[in-house]
């Protein structure tokens, strides 16, 4: 392998990329959705977050606030029961226009500090904050409350949540499976262009004429190799700035998104050794999105709605799984070494019997590749 | 770049070569000189191309041997590359790239400076059309396009598959007069071609190939000349007709009777002889003759 045919192939086939229309749309496809699904989000997203609040002493709880929900609106009472009368007790069934209430105490951080162990009452409207959004407020006030006093706990903090989610339809957080969902499409496009650019080099009878000059059909295959690993690393980590996927466990996020990458390059690299014309790479790509996207629907939130059924086994035997799994985990701040490492170990050794499979069958065509 | 030591830039010395059952090409050997322009004709499917393959390395032969620019064309197959240029029966260029990004492409894959771009550009006056898409361009452009290919590396023996192929008679013109010009310049030539006329106008030597066999190998006109009949066909003023039209008379000599080459001495005398035309045989009654089949 020459590094330099090596890298005017790729060169080559940048360009000729960039020249095809068709396939740049689909290339960018990936871009586009994420952008969509932002712009779906930031619909939804944009009605105000109105919190009900008695807060007579202007305690910093209030900020904390503003800074945990997008777009908050403050509306303030004068007593405490204007706010527990507009939520109700907890586990209450009720409409509510409001989706958090605060009743804090008008010497809140005084008794902090004093070590009185004061008490802050928090409302939540479950129609409206969803139990990451929950736990996550609970844990910025316990946060707040430690840094002006120790030792632990400060403050008690009596949760009420009316219009409760059930427990096992979680559907809220949907953001989260659009990254993943986004970011599986992703992978799939890097699985298409590889055998794409491929296959047509054999019907252009163009590999021929490589044939004759100083490149093999090891640098051809290996210039290939690097245009589509690049491109989908770009792609993959665009789509996930897009959509704001850097959350939760980015280096177990980052790991498991190069981790898809090859995976994709290595089916396209098999496909491309398999197959002949591009239409029969077009056939074999759609069916093959299913095995990206069937995976989104057994883990993370959807997981919880599906449960443990004959479909999700069946699913679990595609690699995909466990590449959305661990990037689920990852996304939900959920990774553990233990399932991090089956995750990726399974996907990583799917990614070298594919790949030693696409050698095996390219080796066989390199003796015959000027006469295909 | 090794000097090339034989006066031979192919020596081809039983070449054989199989697909599955089929013989393709059945021990063909034959040697073209440096600076010649060697044409290899033949009906489709005689083995025009599985030679061609065979001697710029695409194939190995199953049997026999080949140097070809000095290279043996299995042991020293990398060596050969950089000595070879070879012209396509496809035209295999990349279509939505200019004319340009095609010979750069090429010069990267080769190491080259661009500049040689333009000097290519230029020699198969293409310079005007260089930023267009390839898609854009016709029949004939594209053939001037991928002969501009092969030579960007100044390789000293150039192969052409067909280069006369689907082109209008304009455009086949030009390319035979850049084959004539880069033979000129000392480039060896060999050709696959079932047009003869294309051959006769180009080749110093021409080999025929029929069912995978070279049955003959000659210079054409050694070919013409060992077929043909001495015998001319003249054509006489018979007499003047009214309104001044003449009136015109054939009479067929054999040159090799001495009564008939008397009879031709006295008409060029009389001055009666309007126009002589010689029984030499065309390229393709020779192949016709050698190889008991038509070209197709």
């Amino acid at each position: 392998m020459h590094l330099r045919t090596l890298l005017a192939i790729a060169r080559k086939d940048t360009l000729d990329m960039l020249f095809n229309k068709a396939s740049l749309t689909v290339l960018l496809m990936p871009i586009f959705l994420a952008v969509l699904f932002v712009g779906i989000q930031a619909l939804l997203g944009s009605t105000p977050t109105k919190v009900l609040i008695y807060n007579p002493g202007r305690s910093g709880i209030e900020q904390l606030v503003k800074q945990s929900f997008s777009n908050v609106q403050m509306i303030y009472v004068n007593t405490p029961q204007d706010v527990a009368s507009a939520f109700g007790p907890n586990n209450a069934r009720k409409d509510s226009l409001y989706a958090l209430g605060l009743v804090i105490p008008a010497d809140f951080e005084q008794r902090l500090v004093a070590n009185q162990h004061p008490q802050l009452q928090v409302y939540i409207n479950g129609n409206q904050v969803n139990r990451q959004q929950s736990a996550l407020l609970q844990g910025a006030i316990a946060d707040y409350t430690r840094q002006i006093a120790n030792p632990q706990p400060p403050a008690t903090i009596d949760v009420a949540t009316i219009n409760p989610p059930a427990a096992n339809a979680d559907t809220q957080n949907l953001a989260q499976a659009y990254s993943l969902t986004v970011l599986l499409c992703s992978f799939f496009v890097g699985m298409s262009l590889v055998p794409g650019m491929l296959i047509e080099e054999k019907e252009k009878k163009t590999l021929r004429m490589l044939m004759v000059t100083p490149a093999s059909f090891a640098d051809v295959v290996g210039g290939k190799l690097l245009v589509g690993l690049v491109y989908q690393l770009i792609l993959s980590i665009v789509v996930m700035a897009i959509k704001g996927g850097f959350s939760g466990q980015i280096p177990i996020v980052l790991l498991f998104t190069v981790l898809g990458t090859l995976f994709s390059i290595s089916v396209g690299l098999l496909a491309g050794s398999i197959f002949q014309t591009s239409s029969a790479v077009g056939a074999f790509s759609g069916l093959a999105t299913f095995i990206y996207i069937l995976p989104v629907f057994v883990v993370g939130v959807f997981s919880q709605l599906i449960g443990n059924n004959p479909f999700t086994n069946v699913i679990k035997v595609l690699p995909t799984y466990y590449l959305a799994d661990g990037i689920a985990n990852a996304l939900a701040g959920q990774a553990g070494w233990g399932n991090t490492l089956l995750d990726g170990g399974i996907v990583l050794g799917c990614i070298v019997v594919i790949f030693l499979l696409a050698v095996t069958l390219l080796r066989r065509q390199a003796s015959v590749a000027a006469i295909i | 770049m090794r000097k090339i030591a034989s006066d031979f830039m192919i020596e081809a010395h039983e070449l054989r070569r199989s697909f599955g059952r089929k013989e393709a090409v059945k021990s063909i050997s034959f040697s073209v000189r440096r600076g010649e322009i060697f044409g290899l004709l033949g009906p489709n499917g005689a083995g025009k191309t599985t030679t061609i393959r065979m001697l710029t390395g695409q194939i190995e032969p199953d049997g026999g041997t080949a140097r070809v620019a000095g290279c043996d064309v299995v042991k020293e197959h990398e060596q050969l590359k950089q000595r070879i240029g070879v012209v396509f029966e496809e035209q295999n260029l990349y279509e939505r790239l200019s004319a340009r990004l095609n010979l750069e492409f090429s010069c990267w894959l080769y190491g080259l400076p661009r500049q040689r771009v333009d000097e290519v550009l230029t020699l198969v006056d293409l310079r005007e059309r260089a930023r267009d898409p390839v898609r854009t361009f016709s029949n004939g452009m594209r053939q001037r396009l991928v002969i501009a290919r092969a030579l960007l590396h100044r390789p000293p023996m150039l192969f052409l598959d067909e280069p006369g192929r689907g082109l209008d008679p304009l455009s086949a013109r030009a390319i035979r007069q850049t084959i004539k010009q880069l033979s000129a310049e000392g480039i060896t030539i060999l050709l696959t071609t079932h047009l003869m006329d294309e051959a006769d106008q180009l080749c110093q030597q021409v080999g025929f190939i029929v069912d995978g066999r070279l049955v003959a190998c000659d210079t054409p006109r050694n070919l013409k000349l060992s077929h043909g009949q001495r015998r001319l066909t003249v054509t006489l003023q018979a007499g003047q007709l009214p309104a001044h039209n003449e009136c015109f008379e054939d009479i067929l000599l054999d040159m090799d009777d001495v009564h008939d080459q008397e009879r031709l001495c006295r008409l060029i005398a009389q001055g009666r002889i309007r126009a002589l035309h010689t029984h030499e045989a065309s390229l393709e009654e020779v192949f016709v003759a050698v190889a008991g089949v038509q070209l197709v």
